[in-house]
């Protein structure tokens, strides 16, 4: 049974990873938003989104969690599955000996640290700690950055190959801190994970050590049967997690990732998930008095933890206010959706599935534009494009309601920020001619052309309680070195005034004119 | 002649008079076999593919200007991400229409394409353009990198002496172009002259180096096309060259067909005219291009057909 169970946990896993990797992917995130769908039950997405529409997938993770430990991180997080892809690559590299894993102390005041850090600071509204730590939302990063320009390198070989049916795809522009950062972490995972299995999980990321702590009260546990068990070791030679200690004959459950290889492995069918929610754990604590100790020291901080995770829940679900100032002035542009600043900041875990679904290429991962806390966070860049009046895409791919679904009707009212006109840069200012760039991109027609003086020639006008920040005219602005028209962010997104419709008199024509 | 005789003819007559019908109209199917070729073709009352056959027809066929084995574009107005009803592009029927005839005609392969403003594949797909010249049988060309275009000499040009204009275009044998007629912020007018932003790169450089002047100038380019197909089935009288609503365009059901850009803009333009005001003066890049010898805005010196359906 156990064989079978194994072996649906890795098709399931490797699925799970491709539908997410295909998100992220141009050529499939161009055709449909169906993979996006999957991102919504990656656990920091489902947390952040608990109250804005993933309240009953992140109940179902918990629960999930309760009855049968970690499935979460052998199954549906793309970062365990791509760690195991890691590991078994590194094991053919190795001796049968080096293959092996071997049981591991817990690092308890690391994880413990960093899981306190992450949640206190969400409470206060930060996601920067989880955004760094967070696996789905680093394995995002590694798609778009990583995963995604190699994807774009390929289709841009193909396309001087076959350039009839492949098209060239524009290299957007590169934000290097986000690439090396992406870069970065999977180096680090890729080391971790080649020597050490499931080391990151079990140590550095935070979902993994809640759900270790949550795991401690599920339902089912794997467990040794001490009768059955001839003390191979080949159980703990095969624990990624390296959480068995069989010389105490105890798996250490806040660290199994419910991969199932001990249970596949065991000759002796000695270990196997057991019902724990009988009181046989008073039993086993008293026979070790110094297992009982390090028992009621993790419960202390599992029930600390669990505090600190109902604080946050609470703290989400009344809207309590982030508890910092955005310090350093705002000069980025959130996504339609977003809101405000403060709600993108509060919600947004820099997943990039924004990033990677616009069909323009113009939110980018902040660098400053936020201030420290906002780093990796989606900035518009309207450097070479502008957002499309007619697409909602960002707000609809994102799993964290960080951008909050827009009808194409509320996002084409909704003002991002507004246009600035410095009429001494303009060209039709300064050069005597005709231009009206701007007034040809702008969808609202909050701009318009009227006479300039008595020139002959046609003036800019900004009507800004139309505009909704799109960015079309500062993108298509040929003032040089300065654009003439600019779009400044609005810290707290507004509702731009609906265009005016100009009626038209019906003329009658049944001539030519000439 | 009978009494009964007499007022019928007098009731005919007059009939015709009240509404304009001319002798060349009511001949106007035969005049394409005229041994003197129209310069320019007017045509109006119909939908798209009626007029452009009534037209291209009285022009002398697609033969005249097409011939077998040869690669062709057709280089509508794609520039927003609209629906055709919006009219911000040119009909994508009359795109399939003449995709078609080029194809009848021999064109060895026809390839559609355009500079888009807004993302270019919204633009293809919303247009309807894509869809229809595919199933016309033409080939959609990508314009949306740097790479797709070359470097050009325009030795006539004022201001505009050199632009990166689209390999397709460089490539092909004969060109047809096929702009929507628009009312345009900047420029004023966006007829055939102005579609030419189309199949260059660099439009920023146009837009700050006197926008009407480099309009003439890129259309001294030496690549001309072979004919200029003005779609005026809906125009855009207003907001353009985008448009916000469909109150800003009219259904006004005509096409101007000429070989020469200068007068089959003068002629459109007069058209646009009569519904919403727009002075020749005010387009200036038509009297400009006039100047540098790209045509002519004399319509009364080539031979003008008009056909109303």
């Amino acid at each position: 049974m156990y064989k079978l169970l194994k072996r649906s946990r890795v098709v399931i896993s490797l699925l799970i990873l491709v539908v997410i990797t295909l998100n992220f992917l141009y050529f499939a995130n161009r055709e449909t938003l169906f993979f996006a769908n999957f991102l919504k039950i990656q656990f920091v997405p489902a947390l952040l989104g608990a109250f804005t529409g993933s309240g009953i997938i992140f109940s179902l993770l918990i629960i999930l969690t309760l009855f049968f430990g970690r499935v979460y991180c052998s199954t549906l997080c793309p970062l365990g599955t791509l760690q195991d892809i890691f590991t078994k690559v590194a094991g053919f590299f190795k001796s049968k000996k080096k293959r092996r894993f071997s049981y591991s102390s817990p690092k308890s005041i690391l994880r413990y640290s960093l899981l306190a850090l992450a949640l206190i600071s969400l409470i206060f509204g930060i996601t920067s700690i989880i955004s760094y730590l967070d696996p789905y939302s680093n394995f995002g990063r590694i798609s778009t950055e990583l995963i995604g320009r190699a994807e774009q390198l390929i289709q841009n070989g193909l396309s001087t190959i076959v350039p009839e049916s492949v098209f060239f795809r524009t290299y957007s522009t590169f934000v290097a801190g986000s690439f090396v950062f992406a870069a970065a972490f999977l180096i680090l995972i890729i080391v971790m994970s080649a020597f050490w299995g499931r080391l990151y999980c079990n140590t550095i990321c935070p979902v993994g050590t809640f759900l270790g702590l949550l795991s401690r009260f599920s339902m089912f546990k794997p467990k040794i049967n001490s009768q059955k068990c001839n003390h191979c070791n080949l159980c703990i030679q095969n624990c990624k997690s390296g959480c068995i200690d069989t010389e105490s004959g105890i798996i250490d459950q806040s660290r199994c990732v419910a991969c199932l290889d001990c249970m596949n492995k065991c000759k002796k069918g000695a270990v196997s998930y057991k019902f724990s929610w009988k009181k046989e754990i008073k039993e086993e604590t008293s026979k070790d008095n110094n297992q009982g100790k390090l028992q009621s020291r993790e419960r202390r901080e599992a029930i600390i933890a669990m505090g600190l995770m109902g604080t946050l829940l609470a703290s989400r679900a009344i809207g309590f206010p982030r508890q910092i100032d955005s310090a350093p002035k705002i000069t980025g542009i959130a996504p339609p959706g977003a809101g405000s600043i403060e709600n993108l900041k509060k919600n947004c875990t820099a997943c990039q599935a924004c990033i990677s679904a616009c069909p323009n290429g113009i939110i980018k991962p902040a660098t400053t534009q936020y201030g420290l806390d906002g780093i990796l966070m989606p900035v518009l860049s309207f450097e070479k494009q502008f957002c499309g009046f007619d697409c909602t895409v960002c707000n609809q791919v994102c799993p964290n309601g960080a951008l909050k679904p827009l009808s194409l009707e509320e996002k084409k009212l909704t003002q991002i920020g507004r246009a600035n006109f410095r009429l001494k840069k303009c060209i039709v200012y300064t050069d005597k001619t005709d231009c009206g760039a701007c007034d040809e991109h702008c969808p609202t027609k909050a701009i318009t052309m009227i006479p300039y003086r008595d020139t002959g020639l046609f003036i800019p006008k900004l009507n800004k309680d139309i505009c909704i920040g799109c960015g079309g005219c500062q993108y298509v602005c040929p003032a040089t070195p300065e654009k003439a028209i600019t779009v400044s962010a609005n810290e707290v997104h507004k509702t731009a005034q609906k265009p005016t419709v100009e009626k038209q008199e019906k003329v009658k024509v049944d001539s030519f004119g000439f | 002649m009978e009494r009964r005789n007499f007022l019928k003819a007098a009731l005919l007559g007059s009939i015709a008079g009240a509404i304009q019908l001319k002798p060349e109209n009511i001949f106007a199917g035969e005049s394409a076999s005229a041994p003197e070729k129209n310069d320019l073709v007017a045509v109006m009352g119909g939908d798209p593919v009626t007029m452009y056959k009534k037209g291209i027809t009285a022009m002398g066929g697609i033969s005249r200007f097409v011939k077998k084995g040869q690669k062709v574009v057709v280089k509508p107005n794609i520039g927003w991400d609209k629906k055709p009803e919006l009219a911000a592009n040119t009909n994508p029927q009359l795109v399939a229409a003449i995709v078609k005839d080029c194809l009848a005609a021999g064109a060895s392969e026809v390839i559609v394409f355009d500079h888009t403003c807004d993302e270019w594949q919204a633009c293809y797909k919303n247009s309807g353009i894509e869809d229809a010249a595919k199933s016309a049988g033409a080939k959609i060309g990508y314009a949306h990198d740097e790479k797709y275009y070359k470097d050009v000499n325009l030795p006539n040009g004022v201001r505009l002496k050199s632009a990166k204009i689209h390999e397709s275009i460089i490539d092909c044998d004969v060109w047809v172009n096929v702009p929507v007629l628009k009312n345009h912020g900047g420029a004023k007018m966006t007829i055939s002259m102005k579609n030419y932003m189309g199949i260059v790169w660099d439009r920023g450089f146009w837009h700050s180096n006197d926008l009407q002047q480099c309009i003439a100038d890129c259309a001294t380019y030496s690549k001309k096309p072979v004919l200029n197909i003005v779609d005026a089935y809906r125009i855009m009288t207003q907001n353009g060259p985008k448009g916000k609503t469909a109150e800003d365009v009219v259904l006004a059901k005509a096409l101007f067909l000429s070989t020469d850009i200068v007068a089959a803009d003068t002629a459109a333009l007069k058209f646009f005219n009569q519904f919403k005001e727009m002075k020749m003066e005010a387009v200036s890049h038509i009297g400009k291009a006039e100047k540098l010898n790209v045509g002519t805005t004399n319509l009364d010196s080539i031979k003008v057909e008009r056909i109303k359906i």
